[in-house]
């Protein structure tokens, strides 16, 4: 727990200064809080022996009220100013981290757990140093004068107070645990409360479908009461907390009373330091009482500091190490030599022995099974995955040495899954480069066949997509995909899958648009339909991370291979007897 | 007409209509109608904080009235309202035998205890009626959400809606508690009152006047920082929405090369929200200050007024002491008050989201004396005259088309063509005018949506997966269905294999939206589901796209088992899969455009014929050249 805290270091150094005036000044702030009952106390006892001089006490009480009032105010604003400092920072680091970060890290870590790292984890932080640090601070401070101010007015009344002090800090502590842990359970229960709404709200219109609308009711009804009963279980404890406290530390006020009371009548203290001993009583209780929180903000702190390095220290799966000798414009020539690559944790190899040369200009078709390694091998081009060192070369150079920025500005990777930003249809399109001209987004998306959609919106180019604007269809996503790496005019543009959702008609006339627009740049696609593929200069049919079959169409339906069967297959459509076929080549994965 | 209108409602806007009031007394009855269950409980609560206030005050008065004066000073003539305590004292001191200052330390001990037993049990009594009431309000309001229409979720965006059903009444946890704490703060505050307006007027007076100031101060800071706070707020989720953005498409900004752009940007963000944050902290953290400060100066300005008036004995000094401890107890639900008033301020937005909410009245037409199904139907379907608009722009143009028990129908047409709006239709998920749709016979109108979509067996483009096991997914919660069903459903649609596959059988855990699933798994799933479901009617949306060929075969498969025995209707890109069908409809800007077999459709050289030589054009001529 330590450890973790003492990470945090690092961030809050660069702000020790406002740190450690904040705590000088709230030594200062104390000494004139602890004066204020003194001058009461004075007051009292010139009014119990009936003198009336009070000029003394009451200036006293309100300049030190004055006094106090400036002195904490900048104490806690040099405390908290620079806790929100280090929030600032610790997020910028964290989101600078998390856009290195490749896909083992994100298989480990879901975008909702980041996002409470984000938010909440650096939020215990800030507070860990703000709140904390004053509420330690003034815990210490107001046990140090307090009992400090108790014994000057009295030792031996001081000795019928401490005994139940010691209860109420162990008290304190131990409940704040059990309190701790259910804030925990109800936090808990929120969220599973919540992720039941989202995906019960995202698939309603299966639900509906399938007329589950009850079922769902009754699902939701027990995820409601599981939070509603720790919701109730956690504020049961602290209500018992908030009344127990309180009542512990009235055993010190009753031996006030009683042996205080004594001290009066037998004359060996006055009746001004007995009224304000309460005052002490109490500016000692009052953080007691917050104890519990202070443990729990410090081990809460720990926790969250622990979960962020937990992210800060994933080192980047692609380590960006560039060197000189690499040309500026990657040309387009491909080689990929040897390439054998595994997942981590995978003891079988998603790739193997691929071996392949690409000429600049060349359009390329890969097909194969789902699982077969397509992605994988795309992915190695652009480094999304960490390409081993040898295996693949742009222009002769290996993909390791080019810088990371420039490799993938200039192999345009167009992925599976369409990702939009809510944001205007122009920046989606043009996503790499904001301020390209709207003349090359239009021409983009007319490349695309982008345009009718877009000319059919209200706003154009500035119809906000994404999550909070316009619904795309499928289709539509997957040609804005395409446009988005098609305005690139890289050298060299790689399609994964990209027409899935789009009609043939469309996918053919992009792929015309494509072949006029992209004159000696190298395109590669992966496709299931033969229909797409044909057109390729070389197809290449994987299977079980292997090349199995490369060639050109014709040479494919020569020989009579998987390629060929595919087409047959698509050709003949229902026709095609294919359980006869799966026991010839194997199993359906 | 009217439906029309209202799938027209902007949601997006929604945000408009709140009143943003900070007391919105119409809310507040509305909510209390949520609450009325738990009325015992809470005036056993509210019995209870009474007793706790009276005894917060009974402790100060032992403390002052009864030590220091009475005992310690040896007042007489003290005219403070004790309640009694003297003379009980004294009564206990005389028949006891103990000392009166003994008394007094059990009296406050007692008192303590009654204190602390009732202040809990206040606190308990009110969270569980709070509890228990948001609770049914939370049950009605996903109730009334889960059965809106598919038009209105078209039109809304589900994370908004969701706040409602979580945060917002979450919010409203905040209020309720926030006005019990506030009735915890100011019961204590009239008691107090009481009591000082006892002992003496003109004191009173002098501690009454800081009220209206510390009210005036608390109010104008409170107006002042509310708008610094929606600022804090805005920039937070702002914040926040960038970073969970840029986390979602992190792979589009990694291949665009992106992150230098977007992390200046997101720094901006950050830069801006600590100003905000730093001016609220610091306006905060003066307001604080200042208040304590008033506190510390009232112990002055007692002094000042009081001393005199101890001297001339109209005040007793246990008197003047109660004055300085009642400080607290006066200013505190002030402070609290203000506090309170941003969280009910947000919370009353909440509310009023809520019942926004309960108001969406958009709903299915269902009739009100629907058909009774027999057990099993025919499954003949009729469109008769069919129109149909989302919006302004027609969808549906006049379909006529009956399809007869049995047969199965595949449906063809570009896209916006209308062939989701017809399934989705026949579905029920948007209001068709009467007599359009009939079910062997029976307007679709007239029959219970409940009850249609159990006949109608669904597969759409979008389907979804539960978590849960396997098994779940396939039963979607009906007990009724036992594991053996549920494994003859799998094998039949060729699920089985992948899903014995599977490390836990048909209990393997999915995750959300089934990402441990391939495309063409989640499909055969899809399946499964619909065959044990076991309805007359099969309705198949676009389900063959996005997947490979072998896995489609699987799936055609899969479908020629399922369409065999029951109505159905297919809508697919791919020609090859409907080639089975009896019949063809080819569907083109919401009219039926080409309707009849296969053979004779490709005989009739129209759409169909274009649209199958389109995708067969290569691959007769490389047929030929073979």
């Amino acid at each position: 727990m330590f450890r973790d805290l003492l990470r945090l270091w690092k961030y809050v150094r660069k702000y020790k200064g406002r740190l450690t005036s904040g705590i000088v000044l709230f030594l200062f702030a104390r000494c004139c809080e602890v004066s204020i009952p003194m001058f009461l106390g004075v007051g009292i006892d010139r009014l119990a022996t009936g003198q009336g001089d009070l000029l003394y006490p009451i200036c006293g009480i309100f300049a030190a009220a004055v006094l106090r009032f400036f002195i904490v105010t900048s104490a806690r604003i040099a405390v908290r100013r620079a806790s929100f400092l280090v929030q600032r920072d610790l997020r910028n680091v964290f989101y600078q981290h998390l856009q290195r970060m490749g896909p083992h890290f994100f298989a480990k870590f879901a975008v909702g757990d980041l996002m409470t790292r984000a938010i909440a984890d650096i939020q215990l932080v800030r507070r860990l140093i703000g709140n904390g640090t004053t509420m330690v601070v003034i815990f210490v401070y107001a046990t140090l004068f307090g009992f400090g101010c108790m014994f000057y007015l009295s030792p031996q009344l001081l000795l019928v107070v401490l005994p139940p002090l010691p209860v109420v800090l162990i008290y304190a502590w131990r409940t704040s645990s059990r309190l701790g842990i259910a804030s925990r359970r109800v936090q808990e229960k929120l969220a599973d409360l919540g992720s039941h709404v989202q995906e019960n709200l995202t698939g309603i219109r299966t639900i509906q479908a399938m007329a589950q609308e009850e079922n769902e009711q009754r699902r939701f009804a027990k995820h409601s009461q599981a939070y509603s009963d720790k919701f109730f279980d956690h504020a049961r404890i602290h209500s018992l907390m908030q009344a127990i406290m309180p009542s512990l530390a009235a055993v010190s006020i009753v031996g006030i009373l009683g042996y205080g009371g004594h001290l009066v009548l037998t004359e060996q203290l006055t009746v001004g330091a007995f009224a304000v001993y309460f005052f002490y009583v109490n500016m000692i209780v009052q953080p007691f009482r917050v104890a519990g929180m202070i443990i729990s903000l410090i081990q809460r702190g720990a926790v969250a500091s622990q979960r962020l390095h937990q992210v800060l220290d994933y080192a980047p799966e692609i380590k960006d190490s560039p060197i000189d000798e690499v040309p500026e414009i990657i040309r387009g020539e491909i080689k990929i030599q040897d390439l054998t690559y595994a997942y981590p944790h995978s003891a079988q190899p998603s790739l193997l022995d691929i071996n392949l040369t690409i000429a600049r200009g060349e359009s390329i078709a890969i097909m194969g099974r789902i699982g077969c390694g397509k992605t994988t091998l795309l992915k190695q081009l652009v480094r999304l995955l960490d390409t081993p060192a040898g295996a693949v070369y742009f222009d002769g150079y290996d993909v390791r040495d080019y810088p990371l920025q420039q490799l993938r500005t200039q192999v345009a990777f167009v992925p599976q899954d369409t990702f939009l930003f809510a944001e205007p249809m122009r920046s989606n399109i043009t996503y790499d480069q904001p301020r390209r001209s709207i003349d090359q987004v239009w021409q983009a998306a007319d490349a695309a066949s982008l345009s009718e959609t877009v000319e059919a919106m209200e706003r154009k180019m500035e119809t906000i997509v994404g999550e909070r604007g316009v619904t795309l269809s499928g289709g539509q996503k997957q040609r804005t995909t395409v446009a988005r790496g098609v305005i690139r005019h890289a050298p060299v543009l790689v399609l994964d899958d990209c027409f899935a959702s789009v009609d043939t008609e469309t996918e053919d006339y992009i792929l015309q648009s494509l072949r006029k627009l992209r004159v000696d740049q190298t395109t590669i696609l992966v496709s299931h339909r033969v229909s797409t593929a044909k057109h390729a200069d070389r197809i290449l049919i994987m299977d079980q991370g292997r090349i199995v079959e490369v060639g050109t169409h014709e040479e494919l339906i020569r020989l009579n291979g998987r390629y060929a069967d595919l087409e047959r297959m698509q050709r003949e459509g229902a026709d095609f007897d294919y359980l006869s076929y799966q026991r010839s080549v194997g199993t359906f994965k | 007409m009217s439906i029309q209108t209202k799938s027209n409602r902007d949601y997006s806007a929604f945000e408009a209509d709140l009143s943003g009031a900070i007391l919105n007394t119409r809310l507040l009855i509305r909510l209390l109608k949520w609450m009325r269950p738990y009325w015992f409980t809470l005036t056993v609560s509210f019995v209870l904080v009474c007793v706790s206030s009276f005894f917060a005050i009974v402790l100060l008065l032992i403390s002052s009235i009864l030590v220091i004066d009475h005992i310690l000073q040896r007042e007489v003539n003290v005219i403070v309202p004790d309640f009694g305590l003297i003379n009980l004292t004294e009564g206990l001191a005389h028949s006891t035998g103990f000392s009166q200052l003994f008394v007094a330390c059990v009296l406050y001990a007692v008192a303590q205890l009654v204190w602390a037993v009732a202040v809990h049990y206040h606190r308990v009594t009110l969270t569980h009626a709070v509890v228990n009431g948001l609770r049914d309000l939370r049950r009605d309001l996903f109730q009334h959400l889960e059965t809106r229409p598919a038009s209105f979720y078209d039109n809304v965006a589900v994370g908004r809606v969701m706040t409602r059903v979580t945060n917002d009444i979450e919010a409203l946890y905040e209020l309720l508690r926030g006005l019990g704490s506030l009735i915890g703060e100011f019961l204590p505050f009239c008691f107090a009152l009481v009591v000082m307006l006892r002992i003496n007027l003109e004191m009173s007076l002098v501690l009454l006047v800081y009220l209206p100031l510390l009210a005036v101060i608390t109010v104008i800071f409170r107006r002042y920082t509310r708008r610094l706070f929606r600022l804090v707020r805005q920039s937070v989720s702002a914040l926040n929405q960038n970073l969970q953005e840029n986390l979602n498409g992190l792979q589009v900004v990694q291949i665009s090369g992106r992150e230098d752009f977007n992390y200046r940007r997101y720094q901006r963000i950050n830069a801006n929200n600590l100003g905000f944050e730093t001016r609220s902290m610091r306006h905060e953290t003066i307001y604080t200050s200042f208040n304590e400060n008033i506190a510390s100066m009232a112990i002055g300005v007692i002094l000042w007024f009081a001393g005199g008036k101890v001297l001339q004995e109209v005040i007793t000094l246990g008197g003047l002491i109660l004055f300085t401890r009642f400080i607290d107890m006066l200013f505190h639900p002030i402070v609290v008050l203000g506090e309170q008033i941003n969280i009910l301020f947000r919370a009353m937005a909440s509310g009023e989201r809520i019942f926004q909410a309960l108001d969406w009245d958009e709903s299915l037409h269902e009739p009100e004396n629907p058909v009774t199904l027999p057990e099993r139907l025919k499954g003949q379907i009729e469109f008769r005259n069919l129109e149909f608009a989302y919006r302004e722009e027609p969808v549906l143009k006049g379909v006529s088309l009956t399809i007869q028990p049995g047969e199965n129908l595949a449906i063809v047409g570009t896209t916006g063509s209308g062939k989701s709006t017809l399934i989705r239709l026949l579905n029920r998920f948007y209001d068709v005018p009467d007599g359009c749709i009939f079910l062997d016979g029976i307007d679709i109108n007239d029959i219970r949506s409940k009850d249609l979509r159990q006949r109608i067996g669904v597969v759409l483009q979008d389907f979804h997966i539960f978590s849960g096991s396997i098994h779940d997914n396939i039963t979607l919660g009906d007990s009724s269905l036992t594991r053996a069903t549920v494994i003859a459903a799998s094998q039949y649609v060729n699920a089985d294999q992948f899903i014995e596959a599977l490390p836990d059988g048909y209990d393997t855990q999915l995750s959300e939206r089934g990402q441990n699933l391939s495309q063409g798994q989640r499909q055969l799933l899809a399946f499964a589901r619909v065959l044990a479901a076991n309805p007359e009617i099969l309705v198949l949306d676009e389900a063959t796209a996005n997947i490979d060929t072998e896995s489609e075969l699987l799936i055609q498969d899969a479908m020629e088992v399922l369409t065999t025995t029951r109505t159905s209707i297919i809508i697919a890109h791919r020609l090859q899969t409907i080639q089975n069908s009896d019949r063809v409809l080819v569907l083109d800007h919401g009219r039926i455009a080409e309707l009849g077999t296969h053979d004779e459709l490709l005989q009739a050289k129209g759409i169909y014929h274009t649209l199958h030589n389109f995708q067969f054009r290569q691959d007769s001529i490389d047929s030929d050249s073979r």
